[in-house]
């Protein structure tokens, strides 16, 4: 495999000043290199600087000193080469779910038949199809999660970023969509897109990851491969190895782990 | 759907009725001059409907209560077409652009407290006595409202939908063709269904003040007259003409704010 670089973070560091006058340093010093393809999970405890990485990353928001490159080129600001699905409900409540799942290519200029087309395949694709017509108010949770989901990649882009996406939702659900994403990400015949997601759950983390980056303190406490095979299931995650990462991660969060000899 | 699914509410002909057997106790014991009944009142309404002879002796321009109920129904109409446009447009605005807020705001948060009657004297001295400043005072009035209800409401907008919409694609322009008014509309719609409601009242008293047609003339011609009857029955053509207007804001409200759970009441 080919392993071209996607993204780069170089010494990247956001500090916020809080209405107090305190400065915050919510990303500090962060480099990291994401090759093309690679799926990245984030995990750290709260309020380690995950979601300002990402904000950085979508161009949402813009460092105090570094530079973020993609593709060999800096990032400027927000661009459908980079989708993104956030933790809260993002769906337009006004719009009706084929049309936002279609609306990035509509940014795009991407003619109507055409579009349709394409958001019709994603909403398939995510077992969507028979609430194309609905308005999102009508959705449960899991359900607008699944059309944000078909919005991005719909969308195409390149690199995919998603802000603990299922942190909202039922064990079972989540589950669920776990398959969904990785069926849309691994898709034969496509190539598959960067991926960063950012979740406080080491489960979750295990299942989806190709490597798993820990954040501390605004930095990067740790970056472990996960080399185990996909399709993973609880079996597959429960060698010796991935068990021995496992707790290593939930050190890192500051859980102590009964009979840890990692 | 059923009657009531179409926000037809069986309280409503009911409390009418009562209103009616009120009045027409009321009517009973009194004498016609100063309280009519209210089929003597409905009778007048048709009579004068076309044509009115005693506001042709008064002088009205139009001798009809339908003439002057269009004249006040066409100002209400402009001032609530500009009135609403203008002051979504300019509270959107302000919602996201630091220098309209800084110079609209205190004026708009004035004007919502004050009476905004006392702008009338002033419109009079511009304007005169002319369509002219009773259509700017109407319009002045909705504008201070949906300029509250729309900074309001893209104050409140959620930015998650902006960067959402941001990271999908989204220009400027889409921005607000897309996310802003839409986002805004059920609370937009709800500002303009209230604005249109006080834009009869003010428009009638703004031609009390002097004007030479419209139902507020017709009040003040007849009130100096202290013909209760004819004021009734201008009031009551008045109140027809607004519930239709009121109604047809509902049915706007449902059609375009049906995504959201206030346009769902509706449907
Ligand atoms: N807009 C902001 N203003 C001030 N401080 C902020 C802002 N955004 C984030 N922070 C601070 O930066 C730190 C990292 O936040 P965040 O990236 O949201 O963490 P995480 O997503 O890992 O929980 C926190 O201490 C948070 O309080
Ligand atoms: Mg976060």
């Amino acid at each position: 495999m080919t392993s071209q670089r996607m993204i780069e973070f170089v010494h990247v560091r956001r500090e916020y000043r809080r209405a107090d006058g305190a400065h915050v340093t919510a990303v500090d010093d962060v480099s990291l290199i994401v090759p093309e393809g690679e799926f990245v999970c984030l995990i750290g405890p709260s309020g380690c600087g995950k979601s300002t990485l990402l904000q950085l990353l979508a161009g949402l928001d813009a460092p105090t000193s570094g530079s973020i490159v993609l593709k060999a080129k800096e990032i400027e600001g927000p661009g459908p080469e980079r989708g993104m699905v956030f933790q809260r409900d993002s769906v337009f409540p006004w719009m009706r779910v084929i049309d936002n799942v279609e609306y990035g290519l509509k940014c795009r200029g991407v003619r109507a038949p055409e579009r349709r087309r394409i958001a019709r395949d994603y909403l398939a694709r995510v077992g969507l199809t028979h609430v194309e017509g609905a308005w999102p108010r009508e959705l449960s949770g899991g359900m607008l999660k699944r059309v944000a989901i078909a919005a991005v990649f719909a969308n195409g882009g390149e690199v995919l970023l998603l802000d603990e996406p299922f942190g909202a939702l039922d064990y079972v659900t989540r589950r669920q969509l776990h398959d969904v994403l990785l069926a849309l990400w691994d898709t034969p015949g496509a190539t598959r897109r960067t991926v960063l997601f950012v979740t406080h759950d080491v489960d979750e983390a295990l299942t989806l990851a190709d490597r798993i980056v820990v954040m501390h303190s605004g930095r990067i406490a740790d970056d472990i491969p996960i080399a185990a095979m996909r399709p993973r299931n609880d079996d597959t995650l429960a060698t010796p190895e991935i068990i021995a990462i496992k707790h290593k991660l939930l050190a890192h969060l500051g859980l102590q782990t009964k009979g840890a000899h990692a | 759907m059923t009657l009531r699914g179409l926000g037809f509410d069986p309280l409503r002909p009911l409390g009418a009725l009562l209103f009616l057997g009120l009045w027409q106790a009321a009517s009973a014991s009194m004498a016609p001059i100063m309280l009519p009944s209210p089929w003597s009142v409905v009778k007048r309404a048709s009579a004068d409907f076309w044509s009115a002879p005693s506001l042709a002796y008064y002088g009205v321009e139009d001798p009809s209560l339908f003439g002057n109920l269009v004249y006040t129904s066409e100002n209400v109409a402009i001032a609530v077409l500009v009135g609403a446009s203008l002051g979504a447009l300019v509270g959107l605005a302000a919602s996201r652009v630091w220098l309209v807020r800084a110079l609209v705001n205190p004026i708009m948060l004035t004007a919502g407290t004050a009476p905004i009657i006392i702008a009338a004297p002033f419109l009079l001295i511009w304007f005169g006595v002319g369509r002219a400043s009773a259509v700017s005072l109407v319009a002045f009035y909705v504008a201070t409202i949906l300029y509250l209800f729309a900074e309001r409401a893209a104050r409140n907008l959620d930015p998650i939908y902006e960067h959402s919409a941001l990271t999908l694609g989204a220009g400027p322009r889409r921005l607000i063709r897309d996310i802003l008014i839409p986002a805004t509309v059920p609370e937009l719609l709800g500002g303009f269904r209230i604005a249109l409601a006080g834009a009869w009242g003010l428009e009638a008293v703004s031609e009390l003040l002097g004007a030479q047609s419209g139902i507020g003339k017709v009040l003040e011609v007849l009130a100096g007259a202290t013909d209760a009857q004819g004021i009734l029955a201008s009031l009551i053509l008045l109140g027809v003409v607004a519930l239709a207007a009121d109604a047809c804001a509902a049915a706007l409200i449902a059609r375009f704010a049906a995504w959201s759970a206030a346009g769902a009441q509706r449907l």
